[in-house]
C-alpha cells in the first residue's frame, strides 16, 4: 500500500508540480510515514502515488454516481416530476426528428421526374381515347405515356379508397381516363409550355404537372425540419434550465455540507462532482424516459401510418428512431443534463464558501 | 521554526468594523498557545485567517513556510488539509452517523475507504466515542458532539491544531477533559492553538497565553 501522505491529493485530478503550495511540499512527514517511505525510490513511488491517485479517483467516481442516483430515489415524488417534465421536453424534439426521418424516407422513393396528368373529356369512348393515347406515343416531345383507363381509375378507387361506397351513388362511372405522360424536356421553364400545349389538345380537359405538389412537399418538409430544429432548441434550453433549477435546490439543501466539506480541505472540483452527476442522471433518465415515449406514440402511430402509406406506397414502412437516432437522443439528453447542472454548479457554488460573506454554520459567534 | 506568523496583520469587515489592528506574534512548531479576549475581541478572526475563511486587509499571515497572501484560491484546500480544527458551534452534519462526520476530511483528501475507516475508529477511540460511531451526532450530548469534531479535527493528524472556544458550553469538569485531549496531542508534536474566554481554565494549564483586546494584541507569555 502506497504511504498515507500521498493520498492527501484532491482525488479530483493531478495538479501541476509546480504550483503545488510550497507549504504542502513543506510537510513534515509524520513519523509513522517517513519510516514507511524510507525504502522506495523516487521514480517509484513517484508512479505508486500516480496509480493510487488514478484508483482514488475512480473509486470517488464511483461512489459519487451511485450516491447521486440514490439521492434521486430518497425523493421519488419530486424526482419524478422532474424527469417527467425532461422527458416530455425531449421526447417532442424526438418525435419530431423520427417523423421527418420518415417523410424524408417517403419522398425520397418518390420518381422525381415531373410528370403530366392530362384529364380526358369523359364523353370521348374509350376507343378514341386509346387512339388519342398512340398519337401521343409518336410525339417527339414525350418520352413514355401511361393511359389508366375509365374502368382501371375505378378499380384502383374502389380498392384503395375508402369512399368506395359513393361510387355506388353513380349510375355510370364519373372517372375520367387518366393519360400520364414523362416530357422529355424537364427543364421548368419548358414544362408549363408542354403542359399548355397538351392542354389544348382536343379531348384533354385538363393537364396538370405532377411535379408541382412534389416541389411543394419538398419545400413544406425542408420547413418543418428548420421549425423543429427552433422547437428542439427551444425544448433543450427548457431542459438545461430545469435541470439547473433542479441542481440549484440540491445545492440549497445541501449547503452545510459543502460548508463542511469545504472547511475540511475538499476542492472545488470534488464539491462539484456529486452535483454534476445528479444532473447526468437527470438527463439520462429523462432520455431513457422521453426515448420510451417517442417509442409509444410510434407504436400507435404504427397500424394507421401503414394503411395510409399502403394508399400510395407499396414498400413504406414506418421507421423507428433507429440505433442511431436512439443513440443521438439519449447522448443529447445527457449532454443537456450535465450542462444544466454546470451551469447551476458554477453559477452557485462559488457563492458558498465558508468566511463571513456566508451567515450560515461557518461562522463562529464572536469576531 | 514557526508554524504561525503574523506579521502586522489588520482585518477590517466590509461593514467598517475593525477586528484586527496590527497584530504581531509568532508560533512556533510543536508549541501549544491558548488565545484570549473578551468576546468580539478578534479571536475567532484571527482563526480564520489562518483557515484562509477570510484574507487580512493588510500584513500577512504564515503558515509553516507558506505566505497565505500568496496562496491562490484554488490551493486553499490544500492548506486545509494541513490544519485541524475544532469549531465553537462543532460544525457536524446531522445527516450521517458520527462515523461518517469524522472520516469526511480522509474522504475529501481521497484516502482509501479502509484505511479511512481505521483511522476514522482510531480517532473516535481517543476521544472515547467509538461505541458510538454508528450514532447520529444529534443524539449525542454537547460534550460528546465537541468531542466528536475534535476526532473529526485530528482523524488526519494535522501537525495544526486550532481550536474556537471548544469548551464553550461545556460544564468545568467535561472542559478539563477536553484541554487535557489537546494537550496530549501537544505532546506528540501538534502544534495547537485555542481560542477561549475560560481564563480560569487556561491559567490552570500553564501554557503560552496571547490576549488580544479590542483587535490588539496587548498580552503574550
Amino acid at each position: 500500500m502506497a504511504k498515507p501522505e500521498q493520498k492527501e491529493q484532491d482525488a479530483a485530478g493531478p495538479r501541476p508540480g509546480g504550483t503545488r503550495p510550497s507549504a504542502t511540499r513543506q510537510a513534515a512527514p509524520r513519523p509513522s510515514e517517513a519510516r514507511q517511505s524510507a525504502p522506495r525510490r523516487g521514480a517509484e513511488q513517484h508512479r505508486i502515488q500516480l496509480a493510487d491517485r488514478r484508483r482514488s479517483w475512480r473509486r470517488h467516481h464511483l461512489n459519487v454516481a451511485r450516491e447521486a442516483l440514490l439521492r434521486l430515489k430518497q425523493t421519488p415524488v419530486a424526482s419524478l416530476m422532474t424527469l417527467a417534465v425532461l422527458a416530455i421536453a425531449l421526447a417532442l424534439p424526438g418525435f419530431l426528428l423520427a417523423a421527418l426521418g420518415n417523410l424524408q424516407a417517403l419522398t425520397e422513393g418518390w420518381d422525381p421526374q415531373p410528370r403530366i396528368a392530362l384529364y380526358m373529356n369523359t364523353d370521348l369512348s374509350d376507343a378514341s381515347i386509346d387512339s388519342f393515347s398512340r398519337e401521343l406515343l409518336l410525339r417527339e416531345d414525350l418520352s413514355s405515356v401511361e393511359l389508366i383507363s375509365r374502368q382501371k381509375g375505378l378499380e384502383e378507387f374502389r380498392q384503395y379508397s375508402a369512399f368506395a361506397d359513393l361510387l355506388e351513388r353513380f349510375d355510370n362511372n364519373p372517372l375520367p381516363a387518366v393519360i400520364m405522360v414523362l416530357p422529355r424536356d424537364t427543364d421548368p421553364v419548358q414544362l408549363p409550355l408542354v403542359r399548355s400545349e397538351l392542354a389544348a389538345l382536343p379531348g384533354v380537359d385538363e393537364a396538370q404537372i405532377d411535379m408541382e405538389w412534389v416541389q411543394r412537399l419538398a419545400a413544406a418538409l425542408a420547413l418543418a425540419q428548420r421549425g423543429s430544429y427552433v422547437l428542439g432548441g427551444l425544448l433543450a434550453l427548457a431542459v438545461l434550465l430545469v435541470v439547473g433549477n433542479t441542481v440549484r435546490m440540491t445545492i440549497e439543501s445541501r449547503r452545510d455540507e459543502i460548508l463542511v466539506s469545504k472547511l475540511v480541505g475538499a476542492t472545488d472540483a470534488w464539491v462539484r462532482r456529486p452535483f454534476l452527476y445528479s444532473g447526468l442522471w437527470f438527463g439520462l433518465l429523462g432520455g431513457i424516459l422521453a426515448w420510451l415515449l417517442v417509442q409509444l406514440a410510434l407504436l400507435l402511430l404504427a397500424q394507421p401510418a401503414q394503411a395510409l402509406a399502403d394508399l400510395y406506397l407499396n414498400h413504406f414502412r414506418l421507421q423507428g428512431l433507429g440505433i442511431q437516432g436512439s443513440l443521438t437522443m439519449l447522448a443529447g439528453a445527457t449532454l443537456l443534463g450535465l450542462s444544466g447542472s454546470w451551469l447551476a454548479v458554477s453559477r452557485y457554488l462559488r457563492e458558498i464558501e465558508p468566511g463571513v460573506a456566508t451567515s450560515g454554520v461557518a461562522t463562529a459567534g464572536d469576531v | 521554526m514557526a508554524a504561525i506568523r503574523f506579521s502586522n496583520v489588520f482585518k477590517r469587515y466590509a461593514s467598517g468594523q475593525d477586528a484586527l489592528l496590527g497584530v504581531n506574534f509568532e508560533l512556533e512548531s510543536g508549541e501549544m498557545a491558548f488565545l484570549t479576549g473578551h468576546s468580539g475581541a478578534g479571536k475567532s478572526t484571527l482563526l480564520r485567517l489562518i483557515m484562509l475563511m477570510e484574507r487580512p486587509s493588510r500584513g500577512q499571515v504564515w503558515v509553516g513556510q507558506q505566505d497565505l497572501s500568496r496562496l491562490h484560491r484554488s490551493q486553499i484546500p490544500y492548506l486545509r488539509r494541513q490544519i485541524g480544527v475544532v469549531f465553537q458551534n462543532h460544525q457536524l452534519l446531522f445527516d450521517r452517523s458520527v462515523f461518517d462526520n469524522v472520516a469526511l476530511p480522509l474522504q475529501v483528501s481521497g484516502y482509501d475507504p479502509a484505511d479511512a475507516a481505521r483511522r476514522a475508529r482510531a480517532a473516535l477511540d481517543k476521544v472515547g466515542l467509538l461505541a458510538r460511531e454508528k450514532h447520529n451526532p444529534v443524539t449525542l450530548s454537547t460534550g460528546e458532539q465537541q468531542r466528536v469534531g475534535i476526532a473529526r479535527a485530528i482523524v488526519h493528524k494535522p501537525k495544526l491544531l486550532l481550536a474556537d472556544e471548544p469548551t464553550g458550553n461545556l460544564d468545568p469538569e467535561l472542559s478539563e477533559d477536553i484541554m487535557r485531549l489537546f494537550g496530549q496531542f501537544n505532546s506528540i508534536g501538534t502544534t495547537v492553538l485555542i481560542a477561549s474566554h475560560d481564563l480560569s481554565l487556561i491559567n490552570r494549564m500553564q501554557h503560552r497565553m496571547l490576549t488580544l483586546r479590542n483587535g490588539r494584541l496587548v498580552a503574550d507569555g
